[in-house]
């Protein structure tokens, strides 16, 4: 039942995060080319200041540069854009300070990849009030904003369920490489992830759900672990890439890889390679410069077009397009959209 | 060759801003002969050092070693030319052994410019045979006594081909005998023709070792010359010059007072402490000074500590205002009014960091407390009063203790001690390091404490000391107490003999 | 008369640089000179201050504490979990959260005087410890849906408001003048508390004593082995004091609350002059370093400096105050 709703509740944001991202396709398309850019904005009108849009990432990562990249990419086109990479050195404290910063400062655009989503929201709240669009990424606040961007964390875990439930032949137990507890993030792909198990392979059983600090090294000694008190398992999925790398380690030191499925999420370059030479089975393949640049574009709608964070009346999602990658289909990731 | 002149100094003079720290100072050490520095702290002496090993540059004059000028002031050139120090505080890492120390930073290379540690233990074997020093190699050296650490040292200069060899109040924390087994080993050095520097305020000593002797006084050199050339009074008022020469010659015959006024204020019945020290039964009166002489090493320091309530004696006991006490903590035996003055300035007795008020008022707190809150004009109070009647200089309470010299440390040292008014003050070897001039100041004010009613406990290795202050002696010896003395009654013959059990009579 | 005041200063070369770099900032950094953004500084940094200063009682008394990130966090979800599981008013909640943080440090403290551990080496084992208490008292993981609850206690709220100060002197009629957040009012209470407690109780000077020369110390009767511990319940207490304002701030608590503050807060006790080797230092400093921190992290921010050269800065700004103090007293001896 619970069930129910939530996918009920997920697919009309999903209608309307396709919604948005028609939207912003169409403007970043045409955008460059139109007059109004030149024209309006406060830019102009002091003579002297671009305007000022800045990204405050969780900490550095490959993700989070991806981000970055892709925003500037967009933002760099347009020549009447300040952008700026913040870091959040993975304290909320600091998030919440350097937003308090660029609400003084004035920026028109803040993109965020918040810490928390409780935490960020107060600040949130204050852009708000000042007519600062704020755009989270990958984690969505408590606080309505401008709009949400973000992977398909719980549709991507189901899917790469499904697929590797089919690699494993409907049987077997699998063991998960996780993070931490208290990040959403988390609870989404391993909740998508044992539901999707439940839902199309019940032949399948989870039998170990061990953290391994986002880390491919503590994932080599927690799946050494795993192994020794469940050796019948032959699938593994890391709740990220590093992770799940950190299995195939294993799996290749003890000879026993040709026996393993083994899934990662987020779709990180070294896991493609690792796709490619046979090794990792698959992972959740998201293109996170696309990611970026979609968030800029948004960005660009908003603070060219006159639109203030103010007049959202109810926040935006996008949901990024995914796909689950396998030696079959990974060849199709151009080098360009790799990261 | 002996005669040579290995090392001097011309006219050398050194000023610090307007300071003039040193002033026309020619010294010249002779292969073969041992020249002694004396004179009061702040003489000239450390500043002389410094600019012979290289660490300061002359104002004017010149530096000569083996007849040629030196040009630059650099400590590493003139440890290259051959010249080595040995410093009042150890300078070898204790957590290292003998023979890395000794090769520490001059380690000898082998193949693949690995460190050959047979070359090395070849080598420190023959200097040892040479100098017949004999100290095991591989032991650490926190294990070693002082003296083996200072020929640990010695060692470490011979080791890097040194010809002059400076020597920093070598003895400052050795007994006795230790202090005739350095010299034997000073000895050896001058017989193969090495000059040796030996700076020491034990005036006894200068006279044994020393050929030559320089007095140096408010950086000038008062007298230099041979070692037969002088008496030790004419020496005294030289170094000190004619008023406190005359009061440190005061303090030698000064009236002595066994068992002061026959109140006993500190007693204890057959102290022992198991496989330390037994059957210690002693008293102390209110108006006496009595001293524990004895060598370093008879657990003097260890039954003082049992006084204190900082270690526990596992039978016998202590009667202190009338009743037998245990006390648990230094704060307790503080209580009871008695005071222990640690035999470590450095490490137990001061915070050096910090200034002359904070250290003066630290064991005081409560007595300047109201309702909680300290009272700035009572501690002010209290640090003017020391430093005035203890005549402490600088006499800046702001002064940061640890840049004071030994004798003005040991007198704030004193006066934080004295602000408590004790009954009974125990005194660990109160003049160690400090110069004649600030002892004869010390003596003073033990003796005035004396006079207005303290028992004092003076521990003491240093004979002239004992022989100076005592009322009463208690001589120890391997933990027990072997003789008792009178004062006036005791000849240093005596006295050595006692001490040493005969041997270094 | 100037020089006989400098002297009572210890931070004069601090405070110099302070005002330097702030002027610099004013002229060079578009929005630093505006009354909004010294609320931001003094509402961003003042529990960094009192971190910093919880940290200095432990430095004094020649230790450290690694810990304290995970004291403040255990306070923080105390608060939370008072608040939104047991249903308890705010301010019993912040009682309880000082009480658990004070606690906690107070253990510290039993660790190292009673087990003789170095503290770098037990407060790094409680930093891993109460951080594994944090998780397990999470009530973030008990009730998952509490995680997106914000916490709307109107006593948790005050520590969050903001006073027109400058009105009840009659400043504003002249200028904008900045609001005073809370918790800079806070800060500044737990400052003339901690002045008084060192500078004019027996205890400020027993504290740097047992820092000083531990030995000394005892041997002059003071009772160390309770100073010591009591320099680490003074560094808890502090903690959790800086846990309410910042809970209050973020109106939630999160696990991972106050990972690595104790690195900031080292540094900002460094900058302030106070010196590892224990047995010194001084309210002003620690409050001074703190908000240096924030004044160059968002002064640099508004300048557009990157994040990395930001970092470097940081690093190079530390060593020339440790530098700095080393050469002074090079100077004095």
């Amino acid at each position: 039942m619970t069930e129910d709703t939530k996918s009920d509740e997920s697919r009309r944001h999903f209608l309307k995060s396709m919604a948005l991202g028609s939207a912003v396709m169409g403007a970043s398309a045409v955008a460059p080319g139109l007059p109004l850019t030149k024209t309006s904005g406060a830019a102009k009108a002091d003579g002297h200041a671009k305007q000022k849009m800045a990204f405050i990432q969780w900490q550095p990562h490959t993700v989070p540069n991806a981000w970055s990249k892709g925003i500037e990419e967009v933002l760099n086109a347009q020549e009447i854009f300040d952008y700026q990479l913040l870091d959040g050195q993975n304290k909320v404290e600091v998030q919440v300070s350097l937003m308090d910063t660029l609400i003084n400062d004035g920026a028109s655009v803040i993109f965020l990849q918040p810490i928390d989503s409780v935490a960020l929201a107060p600040s949130i709240a204050s852009a708000k009030r000042r007519g600062i669009s704020v755009i989270t990424l990958n984690i969505d606040a408590t606080e309505e904003h401008a709009a949400h961007v973000e992977m398909n964390h719980y549709f991507g875990a189901k899917e790469i369920a499904r697929v590797m439930g089919e690699k494993m032949g409907g049987t077997g137990e699998v063991a998960i490489m996780n993070a931490p507890p208290g990040i959403i993030i988390r609870d989404q792909r391993t909740n998508g992830f044992v539901e999707g198990m439940a839902e199309y392979h019940p032949g399948i059983s989870i039998v170990a759900d061990v953290n391994a600090e986002w880390s491919r090294q503590k994932a080599q000694d927690a799946l050494n672990t795993v192994l020794a008190s469940n050796p019948n398992v032959t699938g593994v999925y890391g709740v990220n890439d590093s992770m799940a790398l950190g299995a195939v380690d294993v799996a290749k030191q003890k000879g026993i890889l040709d026996q393993m499925t083994i899934f990662g999420n987020d779709g990180e370059r070294d896991a493609l390679e690792s796709i490619e030479a046979g090794e990792l089975t698959g992972t959740q393949y998201t293109d996170v410069y696309q990611q970026g640049r979609f968030a800029a574009s948004a960005a660009t709608v908003m603070a060219t077009g006159g639109i203030s964070a103010r007049d959202f009346q109810s926040q935006g999602t996008l949901l990024m397009p995914y796909i689950i990658a396998t030696a079959e289909n990974v060849g199709g990731i151009q080098e360009a959209q790799r990261w | 060759m002996s005669g040579e002149i290995l090392l001097e100094t011309r006219e050398v003079s050194k000023r610090f801003g307007n300071f003039v720290a040193l002033k026309s100072a020619s010294i010249a050490v002779t292969a073969g002969k041992v020249i002694g520095f004396v004179g009061s702290n702040g003489a000239g002496k450390s500043t002389l050092i410094k600019v012979i090993t290289g660490a300061h540059a002359p104002s004017s004059g010149s530096v000569h070693v083996r007849g040629k000028e030196v040009h630059k002031a650099d400590p590493a050139l003139m440890r290259a030319l051959g010249v080595a120090c040995i410093y009042q505080h150890s300078s070898l890492v204790a957590t290292l052994s003998v023979i890395e120390n000794v090769f520490l930073g001059r380690e000898m290379r082998g193949r693949l410019g690995l460190v050959s540690h047979k070359a090395q233990r070849v080598q420190l074997q023959e200097i040892m045979d040479d100098f017949g020093i004999h100290v095991d190699p591989d032991v650490l050296v926190s294990t070693l006594t002082p003296v083996k650490q200072k020929e640990v040292e010695i060692l470490k200069a011979l080791v890097a081909n040194a010809d002059v060899i400076l020597m920093d109040e070598p003895t400052a924390w050795l007994s006795l005998s230790e202090v005739s087994n350095l010299h034997t080993t000073i000895r050896k050095l001058t017989a193969a023709n090495k000059g040796v520097v030996y700076i020491s305020h034990v005036l006894d000593e200068v006279f044994q070792i020393c050929d030559d002797i320089t007095i140096l006084r408010d950086g000038t050199m008062a007298w230099t010359g041979p070692e037969a050339d002088i008496d030790r009074p004419k020496l005294v008022n030289l170094m000190v010059g004619e008023a406190l020469g005359e009061a440190s010659r005061a303090a030698v015959t000064s009236e002595r007072r066994p068992r002061g006024t026959g109140t006993v204020k500190l007693a204890t019945d057959k102290l022992s402490k198991q496989g330390v020290f037994h059957d210690v039964t002693f008293e102390v009166n209110a108006g006496e000074i009595l001293c524990f002489a004895g060598l370093i090493g008879s657990r003097r320091s260890e039954v003082v500590k049992c006084l204190f309530g900082d270690d526990k004696p596992t039978s016998g006991t202590i009667i202190s205002k009338g009743g037998v006490k245990t006390f648990g903590s230094p704060a307790e035996a503080i209580a009871n009014g008695i005071c222990l003055v640690p035999e470590d300035r450095h490490t137990e007795g001061l915070c050096l960091s910090h200034t002359t008020f904070e250290n003066t008022v630290i064991p005081s707190l409560v007595e300047v407390t109201n309702r909680g809150v300290l009272m700035r004009k009572d501690m002010d109070a209290m640090c003017t009063r020391q430093i005035t009647s203890l005549n402490i200089l600088p006499p800046d309470p702001a002064k940061v203790v640890g840049q004071m010299s030994g004798g003005n440390q040991q007198k704030v040292l004193l006066g934080k001690w004295i602000e408590k008014d004790p009954e009974v003050l125990i005194l660990d070897e109160p003049t160690v390091g400090v110069d004649v001039g600030a002892k004869a100041e010390i003596y003073a004010i033990i003796r005035k404490l004396r006079d207005e009613g303290a028992a004092v406990i003076v521990v003491s290795s240093d004979l002239e000391e004992v022989m100076t202050i005592a009322d009463r002696i208690l001589v120890f010896s391997n933990g027990e107490i072997t003789t008792e003395f009178d004062a006036g009654e005791v000849t240093n013959d005596l006295l050595i003999h006692a001490i040493g059990g005969g041997e270094s009579a | 008369m100037i020089s006989k005041i400098a002297a009572r200063v210890p931070n004069g070369g601090l405070i110099a640089f302070f005002v330097v770099m702030t002027l610099f900032f004013c002229f060079f950094a578009r929005n630093f000179a505006t009354a909004t953004n010294v609320e931001n500084i003094l509402v961003g940094y003042s529990f960094i201050a009192i971190v910093a200063l919880g940290q200095m009682f432990p430095i004094m008394a020649r230790g450290i504490d690694l810990s304290i990130g995970s004291i403040l966090a255990l306070a923080g979800m105390v608060v939370f979990d008072a608040i939104l599981i047991f249903e308890l008013p705010g301010w019993i909640a912040i009682i309880l959260a000082i009480a658990a943080a004070t606690l906690a440090g107070t253990l510290n403290g039993l660790f190292i005087v009673i087990l003789s551990l170095q503290p770098f080496v037990a407060t790094l084992a409680t930093l891993a410890g109460y951080r594994g208490l944090v998780y397990a008292i999470s009530g973030r993981q008990l009730y998952p849906e509490l995680a997106t609850t914000p916490l709307r206690d109107p006593s948790l709220a005050w520590f969050n408001e903001y006073y027109d100060v400058g009105a009840w002197f009659g400043l504003d009629a002249f200028i904008t003048t900045p609001w005073i957040p809370a918790s800079f009012l806070v800060l500044l209470v737990v400052m003339v508390f901690l002045y008084v407690l060192l500078a004019k109780t027996p205890y400020g000077t027993a504290l740097k004593a047992t820092g000083g020369n531990k030995e000394a110390a005892r041997l002059a009767g003071l009772r160390v082995r309770m100073i010591e511990v009591s320099a680490y319940a003074m560094s808890g207490f502090l903690a959790g004091i800086a846990a309410v304002l910042l809970v209050a701030r973020l109106t939630t608590s999160t696990e991972a609350l106050g990972i690595g503050m104790e690195l900031t807060a080292i540094a900002a006790a460094v900058i302030g002059g106070t010196r590892l080797l224990g047995g010194q230092g001084n309210v002003l400093g620690p409050v001074l370093g703190a908000f240096f921190l924030g004044v160059v992290l968002i002064g640099l921010t508004l300048m557009g400096i990157s994040q990395f050269v930001q970092q470097m800065l940081t690093g190079a700004i530390l060593l020339a105050a440790v530098g700095y103090d080393a050469i002074r007293r090079g100077a004095g001896q």
